[in-house]
């Protein structure tokens, strides 16, 4: 930890520097370690601590993004050097109409809390313990992060959060089964090791002599883990004002029209406490509530103040650190949940697939927002409302937008996910009933 | 940074084995999209890891802070982090041995990429640009450019010193079409940012992309209106550029040994090339020839020595069809003595971190299908029911490499010898062995091309690396193909 007073000094001095007539500073400081099994016992366990100040001048509608790992004096006049020295070479853009100018910000906790290499090896061996008892075969990874991330400009904005997150989650491997199980905190000590190893031995030991299902439409129930890894795609390719313009976007053109069932209102929820808060995005834009889809009908997209100037519309505060060619992004996700709990939703089940997680998720096609993948660690036939049996894993293609039209139930309970690792966001997801979910072949295991 | 390192290694207590990197980075990327120069940027980052092994257990610290208190701290903290991992261990890790090397290498360049002035690599690309605009129907041009220049100065308590300066680049452009609900798009040289070589700037000379982007933009276009691939089984001849991702993620990834191993169970998963198969499995038709070889000059996977300080090498995967060996690491080829009888290899160089803050893993270097002996144009003529299919736009593949999918942004069908009209979204889906068994007819040296994959994912925390795979057009028998419709 920096502490944000040091922050702040090292920003002012940067802008001191600066020439341009307009500069930005995003600055960010991390400790973060990682402790990996496999095998049944730790074989990566690793930390590291960084900084890093990116800088982005405008001179007129010239912009130019340097960036460096010190805080030394002589780093910090190389990094606006090289910056200004890039606008000067650069073309000017017609669409860049400024930096961010001075919001309030709303406010969040800073929970910070440190996880120490003894307090991760404890937890993961736990998991590994459980595991050696039913003869199963641990492997897994406890993230844990501590993180500071700031941003100023010229028009004398100024925005700092502090942060922590562990992330836990295990691949539990039996003779002829895997299990999945996970859980992201804010604090290491909020994580339940047992909990999530108990959760991937019951995939295992329910997954045992899995048998193979023809593909073809199935009524999936998705675990939130696999609703994760599919909206994932969604955040990128879908309320994205960039793509949407562009007409790439499945949405373009259907702003204020049905795009989902009735029952889907999806959010932006970037100030819940119950995940994990970010007052602003990365030029220091103030975060709120955004409803993206309500009752099913596309109500917003997201924008940064570069896409927000070129088709006049309102500032979200989306925008991912300069130079970003992707476009903003929702990064706190959020599906408004249902009444049943996933087990309430698994008996209304007549014959269907129960998904633990997806693997190695593709884009087919932007415009219809059709993705490919995997099933992995736990796909589980459902009959009669039961869960029968394990089965192999399946591949599938599907259009994200048909999916959402077909969601027959959404759990109670939403779960806080990583959106990119611990690094960018994280998302609330609840579990699905998703009807006709396009399997098309299988695999071996 | 040869007395840093040596100054930084020697603050450490007494361990078993250690060693240090220093790396430093500088990146230069340029991207430009519909005329306008959408990205200028310039980035360094320095920084040290320790990896210490004792009691025969891991532990890694890495810093961005060179002061005394910093190192002794970093120091303090990979000895602390062994000691955790030691507390809860089964079993020892043991290392194959390795002599001490002092040496240095350079990627041998023409041109350095990052002294050509900057207003000539942005005039190319807007040039580039616009010359893909061929049509009112092109949604989106864009083009991209990138340097890389890595100095390492890797240090170990074995006596090794390795001073190394990687240099890589890439460029390429792609343009899109949009059409109601239909999205298509042509990249060149290849997609995903184009070609990626440890070469100089000569490398983006030589693609000529101002001269290939009207062929590019009038391609796409004419994709909106181009019939869609068929369903049904086709003999597939796939471009060297699609063969190459084939390559990378049904037999790079299957025949890394840590995968096999289980190392990465938790994240990337295993392989269902398991150890009994070593030398006995028929991965593929006679004619399948596949190597991990980081010298090829300017593959974007070759280097002189790895991250373990073992000097870069080529070894043979599968030979005539069979399954011959993994790409290893220090101890992993210990690990793999232990269970296969009468395997004596140490590690064959394939342990690479993607900068300071990670320890290194089993990466591929340049993993390469060797030649055949046919013309592209001899294999179209003997082709009665096929499709040609080119340029990667999706890929998918089971957490054991097994099941695949892979779609490409272009294909011709083939009817009678004869390549004929323009297919759009064609995929194709099988079973890794099945598909490397059908392969009947690989295309010689002269179309033979080492791509660059600048972004392969593995590991956790995730580390993105540059591998490299040589190809040239083969064709694959009676294949499923058109799995998806859009």
């Amino acid at each position: 930890m920096m502490g944000e007073k040091k922050l702040q000094l090292i920003s002012q001095k940067v802008l001191g520097l600066s020439k341009a007539s307009e500069t930005e500073i995003l600055l960010f400081v991390t400790d973060r370690g990682l402790t990996r099994f496999a095998n049944s016992q730790i074989h990566q366990n690793v930390a590291w601590e960084d900084l890093g100040i990116s800088v982005r001048v405008v001179i007129g509608k010239k912009i130019g993004v340097a960036s460096t790992n010190s805080f030394s004096d002589t780093a910090l006049r190389d990094v606006v050097k090289r910056a200004e020295n890039l606008a000067v070479w650069q073309k000017e853009d017609p669409h860049f109409k400024g930096l961010p100018k001075v919001k309030k910000l709303p406010k969040v906790v800073h929970l910070i809390h440190e996880a120490t290499p003894a307090k991760r090896a404890e937890a993961v061996a736990t998991i590994i313990k459980l595991a050696r008892q039913k003869k199963i075969t641990a492997s897994g990874a406890l993230d844990s992060a501590v993180s500071e991330v700031a941003v100023a400009n010229s028009h004398g904005l100024w925005a700092y959060h502090a942060s922590s997150a562990s992330d836990l989650s295990t691949i539990l491997l039996g003779r002829d089964s895997t299990g999945f199980g996970a859980q992201l905190a804010r604090r290491v000590d909020e994580i339940n090791a047992t909990d999530v190893g108990i959760k991937a031995i019951e995939k295992v030991e329910r997954g045992k002599k899995p048998i193979m299902v023809k593909p073809g439409k199935w009524d999936v129930i998705l675990e939130p883990q696999a609703v994760n890894e599919m909206m994932a795609f969604f955040a990128w390719l879908g309320p994205n004002a960039r793509i949407y313009h562009e007409q790439a976007s499945h949405f373009s053109g259907q702003l204020g029209q049905k795009v989902a069932g009735e029952n889907i209102t999806i959010v932006d929820d970037p100030l819940d406490e119950a995940g994990f808060p970010m007052p602003f995005d990365f030029e220091g834009h103030p975060k709120t509530r955004l409803a993206i889809i309500k009752n099913g009908t596309l109500t917003n997209l997201v924008y940064d103040s570069y896409h927000a100037g070129k088709h006049e519309a309102k500032n979200t505060g989306h925008a991912l650190p300069a130079p970003n060619t992707g476009g903003p992004m929702p990064l706190h996700l959020k599906i408004e949940p249902g009444k049943l709990t996933m087990e309430e939703m698994i008996k209304k089940v007549k014959k269907g697939l129960l998904v633990t997680r997806f693997w190695y998720v593709r884009v087919l096609n932007p415009k219809t927002l059709a993705i490919t993948g995997m099933t992995r660690d736990g796909t589980f036939l459902i009959r009669n409302g039961k869960i029968v049996g394990g089965v192999k894993n399946l591949r599938f293609n599907q259009s994200i937008p048909e999916a959402l039209k077909n969601v027959a139930e959404i759990s109670r309970d939403a779960v806080p996910l990583s959106s990119f690792e611990l690094e960018l966001g994280t998302n609330q997801m609840p579990a699905l009933h998703i009807k006709n979910w396009n399997f098309t072949s299988g695999t071996e295991f | 940074m040869k007395k840093v390192a040596q100054e930084i290694l020697g603050k450490l207590p007494k361990v078993d084995y250690a060693d240090i990197r220093i790396v430093e980075k500088e990146s230069q990327n340029i991207a430009t999209k519909d005329g306008v120069v959408e990205a200028l940027e310039s980035s360094t980052s320095l920084g040290y890891g320790i990896r210490v092994l004792n009691n025969g257990a891991w532990g890694f610290a890495a810093s961005h802070d060179f002061s005394k208190q910093g190192v002794e701290k970093t120091a303090k903290r990979a000895v602390e982090i062994a000691a955790a991992s030691a507390k809860y261990k089964y079993e020892d890790v043991s290392l194959a041995s390795q002599k001490p090397i002092r040496t240095t290498y350079k990627t041998p360049i023409k041109e350095d990429p990052f002294a050509v002035p900057l207003e000539e690599k942005i005039e190319l690309l807007l040039a580039a640009d616009k010359a893909q605009r061929v049509d009112p129907q092109i949604a989106i041009s864009q083009t991209s450019f990138s340097a890389h220049r890595e100095k390492k100065t890797f240090a170990a308590t074995n006596g090794s010193l390795i001073e190394q300066e990687i240099i890589w680049t890439g460029a390429g452009i792609e343009a899109s079409s949009v059409s109601n609900n239909d999205f298509q798009n042509r990249s060149y040289p290849n997609s995903f940012g184009g070609q990626f070589a440890t070469r100089g700037y000569e490398m983006v000379r030589e693609l000529d992309l101002v001269g290939n982007a009207p062929r590019i933009g009038e391609e796409t276009v004419q994709l909106l209106t181009a019939p869609l691939c068929p369903s049904g089984e086709y003999d597939i001849i796939l471009d060297s550029n699609q063969l190459a991702l084939q390559i990378h993620e049904s037999c790079g990834h299957a025949t890394e040994l840590d995968r096999v191993l289980g190392y990465e169970a938790s994240y990337a998963g295993t392989s269902f090339l398991t150890p009994e198969k070593l030398g006995k499995f028929k991965y593929g038709s006679k004619g399948v020839n596949l190597t991990a070889d980081a010298t090829i000059p300017g593959g974007l996977g070759t280097f002189g020595y790895d991250d373990e300080g073992v000097p870069a090498q080529k070894t043979y995967l599968v030979k005539n069809g069979l399954f011959v060996d993994y790409m290893t690491s220090r101890e992993t080829a210990t690990h793999l003595r232990k269970i296969v009888p009468g395997y004596k290899k140490a590690s064959n160089s394939t342990m690479r971190a993607t900068g300071w803050q990670y320890i290194p893993l089993i990466r591929m270097t340049n993993v390469n299908l060797e030649s055949g002996d046919w013309k592209l144009d001899d294999l179209i003529q003997d082709t009665k029911r096929g499709i040609l299919m080119s340029t990667n736009r999706s890929w998918s593949i089971d957490d054991r490499r097994l099941n695949f999918q892979f779609g490409t942004e272009i294909g011709w069908e083939i009817k009678n010898g004869k390549k004929g009209r323009m297919l759009k979204n064609p995929t194709y889906q099988g079973m890794t062995p099945k598909f490397w068994n059908s392969c009947d007819a690989i295309c010689s040296q002269d179309e033979w091309i080492v791509w660059g994959t600048p972004n392969c994912g593995k590991g956790q925390p995730s580390q993105i690396m540059y591998t490299g795979h040589g190809a040239s057009p083969a064709r694959f028998r009676k294949i499923k193909t058109g799995v998806v419709k859009w």
